[in-house]
């Protein structure tokens, strides 16, 4: 019952999507504010009918009906309620059906605040996003029906099962409760500066008002995918278990990759707010970054690549190449055909300048785009052409891409220093010198103190510079507002950046990416590594400054899991400091151990320990050691990057809600003819 | 069509990243690029070819699993997923946890001589869903 309910609510909603999208067109034609409502009434009865259905599956989920395959495959009696949530979206077809349930949930806000009448632009963003739901409601019930029934596969028929297979042990962490839901809230987010792109394609209102109207969603979009990545990071660090946070799988550079052209996309629409340039190359960006993100989905969902990650393959494939060449031909066509209402108003005036700045940090970031790119389809590229498959390893990703990041890091230094327009001989001067000399010393101690690799300087160089930059530049300000409000320096300060929220909240992201640079500096300079076997109870072994001694090993069964573990304790210059606990956990139903690494994190290292192998009888173990420097400011720099996305994306206080009403404000601030 | 000084130095820059980039590329490609092979691939070919090292993808042959672990010596046949050949593997270190019999797994390393592939890095393709124990 429960199960045709849920499809039926799928095939509504596809239903009502559709309709949104073939009678908003009509509205547009013939200019009809009726039709125009009626569509915006059906996309929001689509979400309805997506949200019941998305609710049903998870009411199934609690109530265990395992007559569903896809919760037969995904959970069982044993799994935490937690946990059994989160199965919503540990396969392919839960994932789908929450993408197209953010998605409606998304469109539902977006209708919702632009209530106004307004027939002359909000129309097109409509049909855009009506016809994304659609066609993700489509696939859902085409190929990827998530209340399809269990099948015995012996005789063919349908039936219950007692219990379900349960979730694959490595899903089992609290990475999996945050991680998928906000990376897919990040690709889906992306959405709506899409439809906005494309709906100013179409109603040829090309100027600034569809990128300032669409600031909020993709700092939003690019806000939950920058989390998403971070968590998965982090997940993969504590999990996976090789003592690495990334190592350029092609699902991870899937997700990597939207973000690059997502992170191009809002510097550059910065430039085309200030300067009214680089109009094309931004509908060129946000189109590409849309695409990404269906692309990031389907790759995931695919198994064109071979990946730690994939799933295995099915049936949406054709229907998401379709879709993505769709994405791509269409708009890029209609950009072709609008490029003279894209001419620029201005043009660069300085090759020192905060502009030429920002369109080297675009080079930069399209261009570790493509590196990624490159290397992740290179397999598919190379069969197609030569028949036999090449691949390129996580050296060529590090080899390329690290020397472009030090680049983007160096550009993130200066370019706080510069001016708009034209940096001044003069002004070139004051900003620099300190920040210069003050990283200067820095890495000239960081060098007495035994940083010797070029790796680790040259980063580390210009982390201070950067820090520095931001600095000197709240201090004058805060000096400045000071001397002109008279109120104390802590008053100052921190009015200046609530007054300059989106100046000084992109600072406060940068401070945050740059703490994660410092992370991966340290991890990717100096990691230590030690793969040490036979170890008997009572044995010492040592890694860096740390002496470990390898106490016991214990078998602790219970009604969920088994757990193997061995205990050691940890010695750092021969003080004893404490004692870590690497787990291998066996699950009921599962020839899957899950790995539990143990970690002891301080701010300036990881020791990092991982139970290789055993021997219960004997007690003699293996162990996999490393020492990590720094990573833990990669999670803090995730924190900081947080707290400066809310403040650049507050709202001013004074205006009325500026992205709610932009929309609307399109009709009235837009008559100006293009010539 | 007339460039103006500032223009032509905007596409001098973006030359310039363009080919940087371009050699970056180049660069890291030469240094990393390894041929990906099917069991039945690798064996018809005979050995690696030259020096350089190579990958291979295969299922993890039923009941050919021998893992030592006190010295974490693994060796295990790896069978192709249509011919149904099988290779030698020997692998040295921890093992992924997905790695079991009957998973895809990719193996990178080389031929020593023998008919024994000796992997660096050994990885095994996470199921989505579990396989259940056949009872």
């Amino acid at each position: 019952m429960i199960p045709t309910l849920g499809y039926y609510s799928l095939i509504i909603s596809a239903i009502f999507s559709l309709y949104t999208f073939v009678i908003v067109i009509f509205g547009i034609n013939f200019k009809s504010y009726p039709l125009v409502k009626s569509s915006k009434n059906s996309l929001i009865v689509s979400s309805v009918f997506v949200t019941l259905s998305s609710l049903l599956l998870l009411y199934s989920f609690i109530k265990r009906d395992f007559s569903i395959e896809y919760i037969y495959q995904h959970s069982n009696r044993s799994l935490s309620l937690t946990y059994t949530i989160s199965a919503f979206w540990a396969g392919q077809k839960g994932s789908l059906l929450f993408w197209g349930w953010t998605l409606s949930l998304f469109n539902a806000v977006l209708i919702l605040s632009n209530r106004k009448k307004d027939i002359e632009f909000f129309p097109y963003v409509i049909s855009i996003v009506s016809f994304v739901q659609f066609f993700f409601l489509f696939v859902l019930i085409r190929v990827a029906d998530p209340f399809s029934k269990t099948f015995d596969s012996v005789t063919g028929k349908s039936f219950v099962p007692p219990d379900g297979y349960g979730l694959n042990p490595l899903l089992q962490n609290p990475g999996m409760i945050w991680h998928p839901p906000t990376l897919f809230i990040g690709y889906v987010g992306y959405t709506i500066p899409f439809a906005f792109a494309i709906a100013a394609l179409i109603s040829k209102k090309l100027d600034n008002e569809w990128i300032k109207s669409i600031r909020r969603w993709s700092l939003f979009s690019w806000f939950f995918l920058s989390l998403g990545i971070l968590l998965g990071a982090q997940w993969a660090y504590v999990e996976l278990g090789w003592g690495g946070y990334w190592a350029w799988d092609p699902i991870e550079n899937a997700s990597l990759m939207p973000w690059l052209v997502g992170t191009a996309f809002l510097h550059s629409a910065m430039i085309q707010e200030k300067k009214e340039m680089l109009k094309i190359w931004n509908m060129a960006l946000i189109i590409l970054t849309f695409t990404l993100c269906i692309f990031g989905t389907f790759l995931t969902r695919s198994g064109v690549l071979s990946s730690v990650h994939a799933f295995g393959e099915t049936g949406v494939g054709p229907y998401f190449i379709s879709f993505i060449v769709l994405c791509l031909l269409g708009p890029f066509l209609l950009l072709i055909i609008r490029k003279n209402y894209l001419k620029n108003q201005n043009e660069m005036e300085s090759m020192i300048s905060k502009e030429s700045m920002f369109l080297f940090n675009n080079f930069v970031l399209v261009g570790i785009f493509f590196v990624t790119f490159w290397g992740t389809m290179f397999p598919v590229f190379s069969e197609l052409i030569t028949g036999s498959k090449l691949t390129l390893g996580i050296s060529y990703f590090n080899k390329v891409n690290v020397p472009l990041g030090i680049i983007l890091l160096i550009l993130m230094a200066i370019c706080p220093l510069i001016s708009w327009g034209k940096t001044s001989l003069q002004n070139f001067k004051k900003n620099f010198i300190f920040p210069i000399i003050v990283s200067g010393v820095l890495t000239v101690i960081f060098y007495a103190m035994g940083v010797r690799k070029i790796i680790a300087l040259i980063p580390a160089a210009f982390i201070v510079f950067v820090i520095m930059a931001i600095f000197m530049e709240l201090f004058r300000g805060t000096v400045v507002r000071k001397e002109n409000t008279g109120r104390n320096y802590f008053i100052s300060f921190f009015t200046l950046i609530w007054k300059n929220k989106r100046r000084y909240g992109g600072y406060i992201v940068h401070i945050g990416i740059v703490m994660m640079y410092v992370g991966m500096t340290g991890i990717g300079a100096y990691s230590l590594e030690k793969d040490t076997k036979g170890i008997k109870p009572g044995e010492t072994f040592e890694i860096g400054r740390y002496k470990l001694l390898y106490e016991d090993i214990k078998y602790l069964p219970s009604n969920t899991k088994e757990i193997v573990y061995a205990q050691l304790k940890v010695y750092k210059n021969n003080k004893p400091l404490y004692r870590l606990r690497p787990e291998k956990n066996f699950f009921p139903n599962s020839e899957q151990p899950s790995t539990e690494v143990s970690i002891a994190s301080t701010l300036l290292e990881d020791l990092y320990v991982i139970l290789g192998g055993y021997n219960l009888n004997s007690g003699v173990a293996s162990f996999k050691v490393l020492v990590n420097p720094l990573v833990i400011w990669m999670w803090l720099g995730g924190i900081v990057i947080f707290i400066g996305t809310v403040i650049a994306f507050w709202p001013n206080g004074k205006k009325i809600n500026p992205a709610v009403n932009s929309a609307v404000n399109f009709n009235i601030e837009n008559n100006q003819e293009i010539k | 069509m007339n460039l103006t000084a500032k223009q032509k130095k905007v596409i001098i820059g973006s030359l310039i990243i363009i080919i940087a980039i371009g050699y970056l590329i180049y660069a890291g490609m030469r240094d990393t690029m390894v041929y990906y092979y099917t069991v039945s691939e690798v064996l018809s070919k005979g050995q690696s070819p030259g020096d350089k090292g190579i990958r291979i993808g295969g299922k993890v042959a039923e009941n050919s699993i021998n893992w030592n672990e006190d010295n974490l010596d693994l060796k295990f046949e790896m069978e192709d997923e249509k011919t149904r050949e099988k290779l030698l593997i020997e692998y040295h270190g921890t093992l992924p946890d997905t790695f079991k019999e009957g998973v895809t797994a990719i193996v990178e390393g080389k031929f020593s001589g023998d008919k024994i592939f000796h992997a660096k890095t050994l990885l095994a393709k996470c199921p989505s869903k579990y396989e259940a124990k056949k009872n």
